[in-house]
């Protein structure tokens, strides 16, 4: 397979990608008129009234790794080696380094959007399946009628409403936070169960806003899969209907959900700001709200680049993965006229 | 040339439409003879009159439509009806379907739910109206030009399009709101739809592609027709399907997010927006306070109500654009089935249903 | 039309049938009504003989096809019956086969090649993959079944590893049908069915996909039904051929006697119809009218509607089967007149004779 090409071609797309973002950053703290750079002199000057502008312009680059008044090539290529070696800045509200804050959090957002993701996928595609094999069924036009409701209710309503009933009114659940503190962190049971007990509402309102949308698509790609000649072949062929079920309409109707998967973590990452914030959950998100109020723009770009940095890694990983378990990837779709 | 028994039974099928490519009402490319008023007369007929007459016979895709109109009047002519909602109007959270001049009731302040709701919808139309027509219009450019010209040009657009999808959508637009602190609606509504053109132009510029290679492309190219012309007058009405699909679906995005983002304060509150209301009503104490409940319920109804209807509506003009599916459709004899395949390598307009 | 057992009176006593169809009919309940795709069809395929179906579309012949191997798609109903006789031990009924014993004859003893090898091959399966979850499924001896899917390929001018080792995408339409037709006899099927293989096909790799199966129904001594539209490409390969028309046959013969003797409106018409580089545009003639409706098959015979030599007797009456030579059937009142009535060029170039007109 000629996919030495397709794997290049990627690696430099993912680059470009991560430059492209980096420089978007990089304008909006140092170009904006009247931006986050005033914003940070002024907020600087006003806690060190001693120090001389230049004074002041150093430290505005030690929080925000963007330096005000030197030459724009020159500071941006300062800001991307800094972003390249793990330093993000300093968050001016916590009086930490962001990177600091960030990977202390960023467990829990992975935590949170990895068994949502994986309960959506596997609800989704379980009951797609099996709508498509009853296809025009009691069972498959209520699934498909509640899927599609389900489906048009926005992930923060589910939120809200979950928390609302099972949080406020009922106390089943507890309304904040993501462990209970009281409880030694570790491999312990007791430990393990309250992590759960506190991601319980916002796993659940993520599968429950999401499992509708991948159980059409499942249902859509199957039928159309079940459909097909190669479907009539195989079971002429005498094969089980477990494995025309598993490696003939479950494969092919999954592929091309592979890289809908791997682009769901970047809206996981990108949803876990309104998420983290319903739930008070301190996870990634949760830090970038924080950072919004608080007018901290080091945290605020840091958390931004962190959660694209993981969606381009996503989606890198995705490519070329994709390559491996599907035959047909890497060809190519761009001939030119 | 298996004789299936529903092969010529396609009358009987939901989707009223018979007849393949070449016969269907969105397949016809207009005749260059013709006058601006006939012409106006048969783009009116291909996109709007004969869609109508086939969204008649599905039932859903009516439902959608309906929602929708009901919401483009609330916010036309419904701020004509109503009056402008003022703080203490009525008694402090009153509770809806008691006082028929307050039917929703009123909020913490004394303001009619219901004056407030049809109130917050103009901005919310413009926002809607805004983004949705940035990331058609601009998608539709994008994916036209890169999928006609092909080559280089081809390439380079598309990175620039792989970069712009790449980038999470929320995380870009909260920061982007940070810094530019949108007010204006129109603004909003672009904001919201910074990077969702991108992927509309990646699925288009597919569409293109194939469509380049049909015969009445290649005769036009052939007649030594301009690239421009070609591609305004050929191309760009044979994709007008999917553009107005993902019309559709751009609305539905822009909605959920601003109502999100105006929940939670991350957009400045310069207008009225349902998210708002919900805002407050959650500051007001809505989750402890039983009093306040339908103060917090309305809205988000609404919002359900409203992208639900723009769900049904986008799929059901997916089964009347699509001739992949429409073919489907008329092969399996039920019409009740429900959603198309949405990732089957983009060879429909799809009708994304992300839950975020 | 209730055909006569024609094919058991005419049988000569040295030919050995491997497969009888009897009153075989495959059904679907429509709205409309009931629709017939398959009316009442007897036929007798020979051991080792290649028999060539033709029909035009929609005239009932893929259903024959799958109603070879009992594998009508649902909702069509398979009635009649359709016996296999095994080179040793009793004839089988494939209709009263439970699904596994129906499951052991599919493939081992009766196999199929469908139209279109494009959408025949699982996407993501690589075409070794196919080949072994058919071993597999048959619980056949994997490494004898490999070799001889190899031999197989070879046999077919292909170079095994390489295709083995692909996907369906990274091979040729023709590749892929010739893996196609290896993949189906890889169990040793004594019969191979086959649905407009060559359909897809550009003409050049029609031809040396006959000449392919020729040879390896010489080397592998399995009888062939093959199923076409094409009367002139069939008639390279087949022994004798079954014209098809309203989902029934309309005249049976061997190649021979169709080709200069064709005894039925029809087949002298479809004759007519084809094109033929030594035929002036101006002698060849469409054939008139259009097939008919499965739900609304016309009483009589089904060809008056089209024939110019219908009357009275044709309307109201099924004609049944007339023999004209032994081995030679024809379903016509007016077979004797047909000669004069439609006449047709040769359009075969093996020799520019006139036919007898």
């Amino acid at each position: 397979m000629a996919n030495t090409n397709y794997f290049i071609e990627r690696t430099i797309q993912a680059f470009l990608t991560l430059i492209c973002v980096f420089a978007l950053t990089f304008a909006l703290l140092r170009l904006m008129p009247g931006g986050p750079m005033a914003y940070l002199q002024a907020r600087l000057s006003q806690s060190n009234q001693d120090m001389s502008q230049e004074q002041i312009n150093n430290m505005v680059e030690l929080y925000s790794s963007v330096h005000p008044s030197k030459p724009i090539h020159i500071a941006f290529f300062d800001y991307t080696t800094s972003l390249l070696t793990g330093d993000f800045g300093r968050s001016i509200w916590y009086n930490q380094d962001v990177i600091d804050i960030l990977a202390k959090a960023m467990p829990w957002t992975i935590f949170v959007s990895a068994v949502s993701l994986f309960g959506t996928f596997t609800i989704g595609i379980t009951l797609g399946a099996v709508m498509a094999y009853g296809e025009g069924s009691r069972f498959d036009i209520g699934s498909s009628t509640v899927a599609i409701i389900v489906t048009s209710v926005p992930f923060y309503v589910v939120a809200v409403l979950l928390l609302w009933i099972l949080g406020y009114n009922t106390g089943i659940f507890p309304t904040g936070g993501r462990v209970n503190s009281s409880i030694d962190p570790g491999m312990n049971l007791a430990f393990i169960g309250s992590v759960l007990y506190h991601g319980a509402l916002p796993i659940s309102a993520l599968v429950i806003a999401g499992f509708g949308a991948r159980a059409l698509s499942m249902r859509g790609n199957s039928i159309q899969i079940l459909g097909n000649d190669y479907l009539r072949v195989a079971r002429l062929r005498g094969l089980s209907e477990r494995r025309i079920a598993l490696r003939y309409v479950g494969r092919n109707a999954i592929l091309p959900m592979y890289t809908s998967i791997m682009i769901a973590i970047g809206s996981l990452f990108g949803g876990s700001i309104i998420l983290e914030e319903i739930f008070l959950y301190p996870g990634l998100g949760y830090y970038v709200f924080q950072s919004l109020g608080a007018r901290d723009y080091p945290l605020l770009m840091g958390g931004f680049l962190f959660i694209t940095i993981a969606t381009i890694l996503g989606i890198y990983i995705a490519d070329l993965t994709y390559g491996l378990i599907d035959p047909r990837a890497g060809g190519d779709d761009r001939e030119a006229f | 040339m298996t004789v299936k028994p529903s092969d010529r039974e396609t009358s009987t099928d939901g989707g009223a439409v018979t007849g393949d490519r070449s016969t269907s009402p969105f397949h016809t490319t207009a005749d260059v003879e013709e006058t601006r008023a006939e012409r106006l007369k048969g783009t009116l007929d291909i996109y709007l009159l004969a869609p109508l007459r086939i969204l008649w016979h599905d039932k859903r895709a009516l439902f959608g439509l309906a929602t929708v109109l009901f919401f483009v009047l609330l916010g036309t002519i419904g701020p004509y009806l109503v009056e402008v909602p003022r703080s203490s109007d009525g008694p402090n959270a009153l509770a809806p379907f008691v006082n028929w001049e307050f039917p929703l009731g009123t909020d913490g302040l004394g303001k009619g739910i219901g004056a407030t709701l049809v109130h917050a919808t103009p901005a919310m139309l413009k926002m809607i109206l805004a983004g949705a027509i940035f990331s058609s219009g601009l998608g539709a450019v994008w994916g036209i030009i890169s999928g006609y010209k092909g080559g280089r040009l081809d390439r380079f657009m598309m990175s620039i399009a792989d970069v712009v999808m790449t980038i999470p959508g929320l995380p870009l637009i909260v920061v982007l709101s940070a810094v530019i602190e949108p007010r204006d609606p129109f603004v909003v509504g672009i904001l919201l739809s910074v990077n969702a053109w991108a992927g509309f132009s990646r699925v288009l510029r597919s569409q293109v592609l194939a469509i380049r290679q049909e015969s009445y492309v290649e005769a036009a190219r052939t007649m030594g027709l301009p690239v421009w012309t070609i591609m305004v007058k050929v191309v760009a009405p044979n994709v007008m399907p999917f553009v107005m699909v993902n019309f559709v679906t751009g609305a539905r995005r822009v909605i959920i997010s601003s109502v999100g983002l105006y929940f939670l304060g991350i957009l400045p509150f310069t207008t009225l927006n349902w998210g708002v209301m919900m805002n407050l009503a959650y500051d007001a104490g809505a989750m402890n306070n039983p009093k306040y409940a339908h103060w917090f319920l309305a809205p988000m109804i609404l919002i359900v109500l409203m992208s639900l209807g723009l769900i049904l509506l986008g799929q059901g003009m997916d089964r009347i654009f699509n001739p992949r599916i429409r073919a489907k459709h008329t092969k399996k004899v039920d019409d009740s089935d429900a959603a198309e395949p949405e990732e089957g390598g983009g060879t429909g307009p799809t009708t994304t249903v992300e839950g975020h | 039309m209730n055909a006569v057992d024609h094919s058991t009176t005419d049988l000569n006593s040295s030919t050995d049938t491997i497969l009888e169809i009897r009153n075989a009919s495959v059904t679907f309940d429509m709205d409309r009504g009931q629709s017939r795709v398959l009316d009442n069809v007897n036929m007798d395929i020979e051991r080792e003989e290649i028999l060539g179906v033709v029909g035009e579309s929609g005239s009932g012949k893929s259903m024959f096809a799958s109603a070879l191997l009992d594998a009508v798609v649902d909702p069509g109903v398979l009635t009649g019956e359709i016996t296999y006789y095994p080179e040793r031990g009793q004839p089988i009924d494939l209709l009263d086969l439970s699904p596994k014993e129906l499951k052991k004859v599919r493939w081992e003893e009766i196999s199929m090649v469908f139209q279109g090898a494009m959408s025949s091959w699982n996407p993501t399966l690589s075409i070794k993959g196919h080949f072994e979850e058919t071993l597999d499924a048959h619980n056949a001896n994997f490494s004898e079944g490999m070799d001889r899917a190899r031999e197989l390929l070879a046999d077919l001018y292909m170079d095994p590893e390489r295709v083995l080792n692909s996907y369906p995408h990274e091979l040729s339409g023709g590749m892929k049908q010739r893996a196609l037709i290896a993949l189906s006899m890889v169990l040793e099927p004594q019969v191979l069915v086959m649905d407009e293989p060559t359909a897809a096909l550009d003409l050049l790799m029609q031809r040396s996909i006959l000449k392919l199966l020729r040879e390896v129904q010489e080397k592998y001594e399995v009888a062939m039904v093959f199923i076409t539209h094409d009367l002139p490409l069939v008639a390279e390969l087949a022994e004798r051929i079954a014209v098809m028309y309203a989902f029934e046959f309309v005249e049976v013969s061997t190649i021979d006697d169709i080709i200069r003797n064709a005894a039925h409106p029809y087949t002298r018409a479809l004759l007519n119809a084809t094109p033929n580089l030594d035929v002036h545009v101006d002698e060849m003639r469409p054939i008139e009218g259009s097939s008919p409706d499965p739900v609304h098959t016309p009483e009589g015979c089904s060809y008056h509607p089209r024939c110019p030599l219908a009357d009275d007797e044709c309307v109201s009456e099924d004609p049944g089967y007339h023999a004209v030579t032994a081995g030679h059937d024809v379903a016509c009142f007016h077979w004797e007149q047909s000669r004069e009535a439609i006449p047709y060029t040769l359009p075969f170039q093996d020799d520019s004779t006139e036919a007898n007109q």
